[in-house]
């Protein structure tokens, strides 16, 4: 008996612990919401990046922006990742913010739109500065909370159209192409796609051949595009693809087929590979993000508003969810991109919203 | 063909229970094969033939040792892990774009080694830790991805060995030289199954563990050895992969795990064990890439894709199993 009280009796007294210190930082934070924005000291500031896992070389780049930026103010960026698995996301946001959120900064992706509800209002309460990007359901907007600074996000359609023209121009306005689709229920497959539609309503002579999805996966896209490589033959000029992953699996397909070099490849997201295959003439274009920037802009917004060099209600109701900058990579300016650096300057408080291309609608 | 049979239908007839249920998939196989045939000219075509053929291979490989272990009643999901772990490892030891390593077939032999250590993990984990094996397995999977990522390190390793490039791009008499490592490696299975002790108690387990265990036979080395010998397998497929794909993916083995247990029970392996082989599993395996591809050639639109596909993997799969039904209950 004697036995079993000892752990009951530290389990009841590290709740009664957490939730008296819980207690205290909801009380410091809603002590008085503009003096706790700008009371904290730049060394007191704790970073947080959160993103899905670090198998993937866009959010390793992601978490390498946000340790960069870290470093230019003194200070290590905690890194978590979550493996795609919602329930270990929201469990790891829970353990962050039972800590000390006075001066939480926290950039997360979310895995999906569902996952932004909990992770803003759980912050939003312990008065922790967050910043999501890519995920959050319509309805949910930053301007109704006081803690929750921005949302970024990408234009898809526009990504889509960009590479969809890049990739009509390269096979000279003319021809048939083939398209990899990405996972067909997310919002990201589906703007892409209707960027490519775009682009093919304004480039009449290209004809979309067909249309698959690959899933984003490498794998797949190298067995679905032997397969459509079989059923059109020489009819492919170009490959569409929703993803760089996609695309490099369509170059080995064209490879083992062996056409490479006869068609033209297209992706998006600029992972180092694509940006590789781009400057050396293998792939037409791909577009970035700029998974750097964005793993350091999201601390970055953060930080000036936690040590009070930006206050939440000057931020511009535009700049609350936002569209951020994308850039097409061709082979002009693909070297520019091959070492994925970041631009401290881009993290000046002055300089945050300057990749602003437009209100999120 | 008939004469032969004519002439053997004595000795036949004590078999004929067998050879009914048998003949369910490949029949499938030749009715699904035929009606895409008629549907789509490109999919008859000579060139997508190869591309079928050329496609199954890694899946083949994957399946040859996923069926061992479903032969003996158990079940194995760790093919997705163990492959991304050894995509990461031969394409860090053959030459590529992060070390200066330049191994070559020992980097490719290392893989597979790595392959049979997690295959012995999963076994040990089974008979001495008494850990069900579709959880010891899911485990290593984990395990597995982990490792990769580890090795992964943020950065894609890319191969440029000239040697594993050309498996999947060279080819002798048609197909790649990956079809024809897929098709040694069913040779190679079936041989195992046929012939050795291994095989053959692979199945007993299957069918009748505790006849086995009361004629005193042990039954724990054989059980770690079949998982070895499937982590063999699966450390073979990442290899392949990577060949493919041209780099080291954490993601090499993705959906690998359920495909290869679809495939082989699309050929008539049971999930209870005892019944089905690799050359049943080999049929499984050509009957889903003709599905995969058919449904593309004949322009399915790729939303309807997945339903359609299950529903017909679901058919194929009663249609199969319903002169044996009485032993397939997976989940009672």
């Amino acid at each position: 008996m004697r036995i079993a009280f000892r752990p009951t009796a530290a389990l009841i007294s590290l709740s009664l612990a957490a939730a008296a210190l819980a207690g205290c930082s909801e009380q410091a934070a809603g002590d008085g919401d503009p003096a706790a924005a700008g009371a904290c000291k730049p060394a007191d500031v704790k970073l947080v990046g959160q993103v899905r896992n670090e198998s993937n070389p866009y959010e390793a780049s992601w978490l390498a922006g946000g340790d960069a930026f870290a470093k230019s103010v003194g200070l290590t960026q905690q890194r978590l990742t979550y493996g795609g698995d919602s329930t270990k996301q929201q469990e790891q946001i829970s353990q962050i913010l039972a800590g000390d959120t006075k001066c939480l900064v926290m950039n997360v992706l979310p895995n999906g739109d569902s996952d932004t509800a909990p992770i803003v209002k759980g912050a939003d309460k312990a008065g922790a500065f967050l910043v999501t990007q890519w995920n959050k359901p319509a309805d949910l907007n930053p301007a109704d909370y006081k803690t929750w600074i921005s949302h970024i996000t990408y234009n898809g359609v526009e990504s889509g159209k960009q590479i969809g023209d890049a990739l009509a121009k390269s096979i000279g306005g003319s021809g048939g192409i083939i398209a990899l689709q990405g996972v067909l229920d997310t919002a990201a497959a589906k703007d892409r796609f209707a960027g490519l539609q775009a682009s093919l309503k304004e480039n009449s002579g290209v004809q979309l051949l067909d249309q698959q999805t690959a899933n984003f996966s490498r794998a797949e896209a190298l067995t679905v595009t032997k397969t459509l490589l079989t059923k059109h033959g020489d009819k492919v000029k170009g490959i569409w693809a929703a993803n760089d992953d996609m695309a490099l699996g369509a170059l080995e397909a064209l490879q083992q087929a062996g056409r490479a070099g006869k068609v033209a490849v297209v992706g998006i997201d600029a992972v180092p590979d694509a940006v590789t295959a781009v400057q050396s003439g293998a792939m037409t274009a791909t577009v970035s993000s700029d998974g750097t920037w964005q793993g350091g802009i999201g601390l970055a917004i953060g930080f000036c508003v936690a040590t009070g060099k930006l206050e939440v209600k000057d931020i511009a109701a535009d700049n609350r969810a936002f569209f951020a900058e994308q850039f097409l990579i061709t082979k002009d300016n693909a070297a520019d991109f091959a070492q994925p650096k970041t631009n401290p300057s881009d993290f000046d408080c002055a300089n945050v919203f300057k990749r602003v291309a437009g209100p999120l609608k | 063909m008939t004469v032969e049979s004519g002439a053997a239908v004595p000795r036949r007839n004590s078999r004929r229970g067998t050879a009914f249920r048998d003949a369910g998939p490949p029949v499938a196989l030749v009715v699904i094969f035929s009606v895409f045939a008629v549907l789509s000219p490109q999919f008859r075509s000579i060139d997508n033939v190869q591309n079928i053929v050329d496609a199954a291979a890694v899946l083949a490989v994957v399946t040859c040792g996923i069926t061992f272990v479903l032969m003996m009643g158990s079940i194995d999901l760790s093919a997705a892990g163990v492959m991304g772990a050894s995509a990461l490892t031969v394409s860090l030891l053959v030459a590529n774009n992060r070390n200066d390593n330049d191994f070559g077939l020992v980097g490719i032999a290392a893989a597979v080694v790595l392959g049979c250590a997690f295959g012995c993990l999963s076994g040990l984990a089974l008979v001495l830790l008494k850990v069900p094996s579709f959880m010891a397995t899911l485990g290593v999977s984990a395990i597995g991805l982990g490792v990769a990522t580890l090795m992964f390190a943020g950065v894609q390793p890319n191969i440029s060995d000239a040697m594993l490039k050309s498996w999947a791009i060279e080819r002798f008499l048609g197909l790649s030289y990956l079809t024809w490592i897929a098709a040694a490696c069913i040779l190679l299975g079936w041989l195992v199954q046929r012939y050795t002790r291994l095989g053959r108690y692979a199945f007993a387990i299957g069918g009748a563990e505790e006849v086995l265990t009361l004629s005193g036979v042990k039954v724990k080395p054989y059980k770690v050895a079949v998982f070895t010998l499937a982590g063999a397998f699966y450390g073979l497929g990442g290899v392949m992969v990577t060949s493919q794909l041209g780099a080291g993916l954490v993601q090499a083995g993705n959906g690998y795990d359920f495909s290869a247990i679809t495939a082989a029970v699309v050929g008539g392996t049971l999930l209870t064990g005892g019944r089905g082989g690799i050359l049943h599993s080999a049929v499984g395996v050509v009957l889903v890439m003709v599905l995969t591809n058919g449904l593309v050639q004949v322009g399915v639109s790729p939303y309807w894709q997945g339903g359609v596909e299950g529903l017909i993997v679901v058919a194929a799969v009663a249609a199969a199993v319903i002169p044996q039904r009485r032993r397939n209950q997976v989940v009672k």
